[in-house]
């Protein structure tokens, strides 16, 4: 047992169930560093994107993260396609107000926001991809009310 | 050899330099300074003496906090003490003087200046200096010789040779990340992507530079050397890295990661790679940025409900609220004293920098415009640069605290935002 964690496969289970019992636990102070695969260049990203004739954005309040009946019930529109989809890939976003490390956590929230409903929907939280640009991919270039009501927001893409 | 890769670098970027300060109101009741044509020995080039004063009065002047007298209003031009009459300046309305002389060290090229700085209306001398340096090198010994003479008149230490960071959006297409003197010279490109950058932040030693980028498709913390170039990725644990700042003791970053969607705060050690959990709720915690002591730490955090600032101990992890006016207050930092802090502040839709005092009760809003981030401040405490916006594009402004005077640092192309103040050289 002492031999198997002084290879390279041991320290990485080890780490391994650092992270699962850190991530579960969420209570531990000091957590291995562990080099992750990277994440990058997504598989899904090569495969074909399904289109639908439905608009995939859903759009939130200033400093808000919270869906509205209409979000939702689009979402629900959206339910049919996402079974069928191997992959959903949620992007948030925010208008250009307030500090962009604020807005960066801000979009992710929204776009978990989503997850979280098409997860009690039924939908495998397996196939959910999260990430948020922030306020550093606006949709329209203006300091607008306008704008920045449809720069908050986040984008459903199929795979 | 290092650093002539390095000189060779930066000077090929010559061309460039694409921020210019433009004083929009100087400080209140300005000092007058005349900076007299530096005298110079025979065997030596001539240009020289008025490049030498010329250089200083640029830099002395940058921030509006100082007005120079033109030199064809000058009623004599001595480079000596004993050529010096107070009185030749009195009657100018100058407050102080600046003199000097250039002498040949050898045949290389190597110059040694001696300089000095009278206070006209004490009528005394306040400062004697002497430096040698190399003649292709004119720009770094002026600013040697401003910091000096900045620090004598102010009691400030001298930024003239500090450097900033920022991070250009030349269109839709190109981010890049640039490295600049603190007067927009010498500009050079670090990194270049077509994906969002942010965040950059310096080493406490000037040599790397720490920031998110998502060029692999999501926040990822790198580290990048300003020498070699060489890039290093921090995935600390999983996607969504973000809003690196280094330690002032420059043994840790502080940085954001976010598991499973609660992005909390972290003190990363650079040399074990361990992290060290700072904060846990369920709420949005970002934005860390270390006292000047490296023992504590302001975050924004929306676990009240709305975004406001908190204090955190790195050692026994206990945590103050720091703010309480209004439903915005984010990205704080310290002051170098650790006494204040500046920070964003949201009032009625207008997003404005504002400071307040540790142990005091009131904010107070620095800026007029409406969409104002990313602020950071001069080594010496006294000068804040922040991003702000005029139609659609992004430029830099300041202003300085002691004094109240005013400057912007437009671009000539595109959109700059989040500067990024280098330390001193230690």
């Amino acid at each position: 047992m002492r031999r198997l964690f002084m290879e390279p496969i041991g320290i990485f289970i080890l780490a391994m169930v650092c992270q699962l019992y850190s991530c579960a636990q969420n209570v531990s102070d000091s957590v291995e560093q562990m080099s992750y695969a990277s994440v990058a260049g997504e598989e899904y990203l090569e495969g074909d994107k399904i289109e639908t004739n439905l608009n995939n954005k859903v759009f939130f309040d200033f400093d808000k993260s919270s869906l509205d009946a209409s979000d939702k019930s689009l979402l629900e529109q959206y339910l049919p396609f996402i079974r069928k989809a191997k992959i959903v890939r949620l992007e948030g976003h925010c208008d250009e107000r307030g500090t962009r490390e604020y807005n960066l956590a801000l979009g992710e929230r929204r776009a978990l926001e989503v997850r979280d409903f098409l997860i009690v929907k039924g939908i495998s939280g397996k196939k959910i991809r999260v990430v948020s640009f922030g306020e550093e991919k606006p949709l329209k270039r203006a300091s607008t009310e306008q704008a920045w009501s449809e720069n908050r927001r986040v984008e459903i893409s199929l795979y | 050899m290092r650093g002539l890769i390095f000189l060779i670098l930066v000077s090929s970027n010559n061309i460039f330099s694409i921020l210019e300060i433009e004083i929009l109101k100087g400080s209140d009741n300005l000092s007058k300074i005349a900076f007299i044509p530096f005298g110079i020995e025979k065997n030596i080039d001539e240009k020289y003496g008025d490049q030498v004063s010329s250089l200083i009065e640029k830099n002395m002047v940058l921030f509006g906090e100082f007005e120079n007298l033109n030199k064809n209003e000058m009623l004599s031009f001595p480079s000596t003490e004993e050529d010096f009459y107070y009185r030749d300046w009195k009657i100018m309305g100058v407050d102080y003087s600046v003199i000097g002389r250039i002498n040949s060290v050898n045949a290389l090229g190597n110059l040694n200046i001696s300089y000095s700085l009278f206070n006209i209306n004490r009528r005394i001398k306040i400062l004697d200096g002497e430096i040698v340096g190399n003649e292709n090198n004119i720009e770094g010994i002026a600013k040697i010789i401003s910091n000096r003479i900045y620090e004598k008149i102010t009691g400030l230490r001298g930024i003239f040779d500090t450097k900033l960071a920022y991070v250009v959006n030349s269109n839709s297409k190109t981010y890049q990340i640039c490295v600049s003197d603190i007067d927009g010279q010498n500009e050079k490109i670090l990194f270049s992507s077509p994906s969002p950058i942010m965040s950059p932040d310096w080493s406490p030693d000037r040599k790397k530079i720490a920031y998110v980028s998502f060029e692999n498709g999501f926040a990822e913390i790198f580290i990048q050397d300003l020498i070699s170039g060489e890039r290093e990725s921090i995935n600390a644990l999983g996607m969504t890295n973000s809003a690196p700042v280094w330690s002032p003791d420059g043994k840790s970053l502080a940085l954001v990661v976010s598991f499973s969607g609660n992005p909390d705060i972290f003190s990363y050690s650079l040399n074990t790679k361990r992290l060290n959990r700072l904060t846990n709720h369920y709420g949005i915690d970002t934005e860390p940025s270390w006292s000047p002591d490296s023992k504590k730490m302001i975050f924004t955090s929306d676990r009240s409900g709305s975004p406001q600032l908190y204090e955190i101990n790195v050692q026994s992890k206990r945590k103050k609220r720091l703010t309480k006016d209004g439903s915005y207050n984010a990205r704080g930092k310290y002051f170098p004293d650790g006494k204040s802090i500046f920070f964003v502040h949201g009032n009625n839709g207008n997003f404005q920098i504002a400071t307040k005092k540790l142990s005091g009760r009131f904010i107070s809003t620095l800026t007029s415009t409406s969409l104002d981030e990313s602020p950071t401040i001069s080594p010496n405490g006294n000068i804040i640069i922040y991003a702000t916006k005029k139609d659609e594009n992004g430029y830099l402004a300041g202003l300085t605290l002691n004094g109240k005077s005013r400057f912007a640092l437009p671009l000539k192309n595109g959109s700059v935002r989040e500067p990024a103040w280098s330390p001193l050289l230690k």
